[in-house]
């Protein structure tokens, strides 16, 4: 019965982006981004030790890549080398302690190969997540002829959206939506609206975690149940989604508004000719009704 | 003639009958255009008067009687008797008089139960109509004829033509055969023929149609007529002895001429165009249904055996049945002599569904218009989140990269002191029900509060509001007295509604449940009417002063 179980697939997304973690480990010493990589191990720990079956993934999202922090290519051909650094001497089941060790070499060295560049402060998680569903559809596709696989997504995000992005992370939400993979969004400083979207769309959980400190509680809480499981607890409710959308002219939200009907642009004012397209547009005024002239009667 | 009844009608009087009894008392009978109607003798008014409409059938009393009577039985159950009682010509009058009402009748009994019937339809087959109903008319917040008003007008404008228009009835080809001859008892035979079948008959033959015109009334009744012609060899499978006394002869001898007019003729359509033969739509229709084509390919040779006569006749019988039913429709007129030629085949539509195919034709594309976008880049960009940037100076960036480097160099899992208890009991309590993360669920459970019952009333109460919003905001612009009228109609009945549904329920659920305002929609948009019928009454008022 063992090969019939299905095959849960966690890919963890880890904002690691340096210029925020820098700048939080002045503001807020308690949670540094050691702690959070903490955190997010408990949880692949313990979501591979759900089941035997558990797979699991970990990439971290920094400002000029996406690397795939577990599974990566040191583990294929570490047979050898892998032995000495395996064995922790505490009786750890030894899946567990291998993936801890090839996740912390590997930040190690994504970390200390951060070069500074003044044009690229944020993070890419647009890219982060599409490597994320491309590994999930390999996966799937390796995987043996009538077994099941379920994948989601947890997003641990750190800095703020990027707006450049926009129109990546919308097509990457609607490409998981179709494959029905979940995206969870845990954030853990300023509310973030794509990924809010992201989880409205998908079927997922976010959260936006008031104590920062206690994140692998949370972590272990919300996130580590399947979609399944979780009709079956208590989770916090889904929050109201902002779905306006923006003005072409000025970017700004609104909830009426005018839209060219040829080229489907939105404009917050009426103009009489589109800006996008240039299409002219006439508006018929309302008809100016004339007063009725009394006819006088005539004395005879 | 015009007489004063109880109603004041001046109707349209069709038959008088003198010395009519009922109830013991001599009257006079009238059968008007839309009533049946008696009064005793000498008065001026009816005393008895029922709409044909109302009648459900007639009886008469049998033959042997020695009173004449007609009795009319009501869709109601009651029964009026009258009694025929002049002495000369009661059987001659009551006979009259049921053959007026036979005729009349009908058209009254159709009309009055189709309206029911498709009333009771409608609200049988649609439930929301039916709870409609109950709670607006059997409230009796608003009348019946209103309720109706707007729904059954499609059945009222269309016009009674189908009533009018007789649909043709089509030929059975199989009616010579349904004539089953029943043995009489000793050596004869019994044949029951019907309207139907002397209709067919003439409609197949119409030589026999012209015989049969010639001969009755004059030289023979309509029952020797027929006894003559069951009796003829025309009507028997083989026609060999046609002796000259048959009235039929002739009729067999024209036969023969119209079928060898038909070979001559040839088969104008090998491929028979059945849809001619199609169905009219109008009130219950039915199909047509066509015998086997008959491909008349006799020779010319045929002999005069039994079994080509038989064969012969068949053919005969089957052409001349599909002839009467395509006779008044349209004839596909192709070819002067009936050879097919290629222009004929191509012209047949039949043929050329079959010989062209949509897809292999030239393409006919719609001229389109390209779309010209000047600044595409702004549908890549999504909206600016509200909150202000800040702003990280390069000194900034160096020092956090820095740090972060410097922190992760020796970078070591340590998984045992990830989380203290006290942060982890506070993260539990905040994520409990009754948490700061878990608040906004009770607001969304509002329909989960209130129970189905009441959800449902909710709705119900809304439809009707509905309804009765929907006459009245119908009567604006008030332009005729008839609008007048309505729209103060309406206002009461939408004050009614208010007071004998919505306050009740309101109560009732203030009484019960939590002080979730439900009717709160409903209550603004009849104080809207109200507003708006009060400020159409100011202006009304101003301009008459």
């Amino acid at each position: 019965m063992a090969s019939e179980d299905e095959i849960n697939l966690l890919v963890i997304v880890v904002d690691v982006n340096p210029i925020w973690w820098g700048q939080q480990a002045q503001r807020e010493p308690e949670l540094t981004l050691s702690k959070c990589l903490d955190a997010v191990m408990v949880l692949g720990n313990s979501h591979m030790a759900m089941t035997r079956t558990n797979k699991l993934a970990v990439i971290a999202s920094h400002c000029q890549d996406s690397h795939f922090l577990y599974p990566n290519k040191n583990w294929r051909g570490g047979d050898n080398g892998g032995e000495d650094a395996s064995s922790s001497g505490d009786g750890k089941y030894e899946l567990l302690s291998v993936a801890n060790n090839l996740i912390a070499e590997e930040i190690r060295n994504v970390m200390t190969k951060t070069e500074v560049r003044g044009n690229s402060t944020e993070t890419l998680l647009a890219g982060s997540l599409a490597k994320a569903l491309c590994y999930i559809h390999r996966v799937s596709k390796e995987v043996e002829v009538g077994q099941e696989i379920k994948s989601r997504i947890l997003v641990v995000k750190a800095a703020e959206d990027c707006a450049r992005q926009y129109m990546n992370f919308m097509n990457v939400i609607f490409a998981a939506q179709k494959q029905n993979i979940l995206i969870d969004a845990c954030v853990l400083d300023s509310d973030s609206g794509l990924l809010q979207q992201a989880c409205d769309i998908t079927g997922g959980l976010y959260l936006k975690i008031p104590q920062k400190i206690a994140l692998a509680q949370y972590l272990l809480w919300v996130f580590l149940p399947d979609s399944e499981q979780r009709s079956q607890l208590v989770l916090p409710p889904p929050a109201h989604v902002d779905y306006r959308a923006a003005c072409f002219c000025h970017r700004n939200l609104i909830e009426i508004g005018y839209v060219c009907s040829v080229c489907l642009s939105i404009f917050c004012n009426f103009s009489p000719i589109c800006t996008t397209c240039e299409t002219a547009f006439k508006i018929q005024l309302p008809q100016m009704v004339k007063p009725k002239k009394k006819k006088l009667k005539q004395s005879t | 003639m015009y007489l004063f009844s109880m109603a004041s009608l001046s109707e349209e009087v069709l038959l008088v009958v003198k010395k009519v009894r009922q109830r013991k008392q001599d009257g006079t009978l009238y059968l008007m255009a839309e009533r049946i109607a008696w009064g005793p003798e000498g008065k001026d008014r009816f005393t008895v008067s029922h709409l044909y409409a109302d009648i459900r059938c007639q009886k008469i009393s049998p033959d042997g009687k020695a009173k004449i009577q007609l009795q009319l039985i009501l869709h109601t159950g009651e029964s009026t008797t009258f009694h025929f009682s002049n002495e000369s010509s009661a059987l001659k009058d009551r006979d009259a008089a049921k053959e007026l009402l036979q005729q009349l009748l009908p058209k009254f009994k159709k009309k009055a139960n189709k309206e029911l019937e498709e009333k009771n339809r409608m609200l049988q087959e649609d439930p929301v109509l039916f709870q409609l109903y109950k709670d607006l008319v059997v409230s009796q917040v608003i009348s019946a004829d209103e309720f109706w008003a707007n729904r059954l007008g499609d059945m009222n404008n269309s016009d009674p033509t189908p009533y009018n228009n007789k649909q043709d009835v089509g030929i059975s080809g199989a009616f010579l055969a349904d004539i089953r001859p029943q043995t009489d008892g000793c050596n004869g035979l019994r044949y029951n023929l019907t309207a139907d079948i002397i209709e067919s008959i003439f409609r197949t033959y119409p030589a026999v149609k012209q015989k049969y015109g010639e001969n009755v009334p004059h030289n023979l009744t309509e029952k020797e007529f027929w006894t003559r012609f069951f009796q003829s060899h025309y009507f028997h499978r083989d026609r060999i002895n046609t002796g000259t006394q048959d009235i039929f002869s002739e009729c067999a001898k024209q036969d023969e001429k119209g079928l060898k007019s038909m070979v001559v003729q040839g088969v104008k359509n090998p491929l028979v165009d059945l849809l001619s033969l199609e169905d009219k739509t109008l009130d219950e229709g039915y199909g047509v249904s066509t015998t086997t084509p008959s491909t008349s390919n006799a020779n010319r040779t045929v002999k005069e055996s039994s079994n080509a006569a038989i064969i012969k006749r068949f053919n005969h019988h089957s052409a001349m049945v599909l002839a009467a039913g395509s006779r008044k429709g349209q004839a596909a007129q192709m070819g002067t002599r009936g050879i097919l030629t290629s222009s004929s085949l191509l012209l047949n539509p039949f043929f050329s569904l079959a010989i062209e195919y949509e897809d292999l034709q030239r393409e006919n594309r719609l001229k389109t218009v390209a779309l010209n976008l000047k600044k595409s880049d702004r549908y890549a960009h999504g909206p600016v989140p509200l909150q202000s940037q800040h702003y990280t100076t390069s000194q900034d960036i160096i020092n956090s990269v820095n740090h972060i480097r410097h922190e992760m160099v020796n970078y070591k899992p340590n998984l045992t002191q990830v989380l203290s208890s006290t942060a982890a009991s506070s993260a539990i309590t905040a994520l409990s029900p009754g948490g700061v993360l878990m608040m906004t669920g009770t607001q969304q459970a509002i329909n989960q509060m209130i129970p189905t019952e009441v959800q449902g009333e909710l709705k119900h109460l809304y439809a009707a509001a509905g309804e009765l919003l929907r006459h009245f905001w119908s009567c604006f612009p008030v332009n005729s007295p008839f609008l007048e009228e309505k729209v103060m109609k309406m206002k009461t009945n939408l004050e009614r509604f208010q007071m004998t549904k919505l306050c009740p329920f309101q109560e009732k659920i203030q009484r019960q449940y939590l002080s979730t305002n439900l009717t709160g929609h409903l209550e603004e948009m009849l104080q809207t009417a109200y507003s708006k019928f009060h400020v159409w009454q100011t202006r009304r008022m101003l301009r008459k002063t």
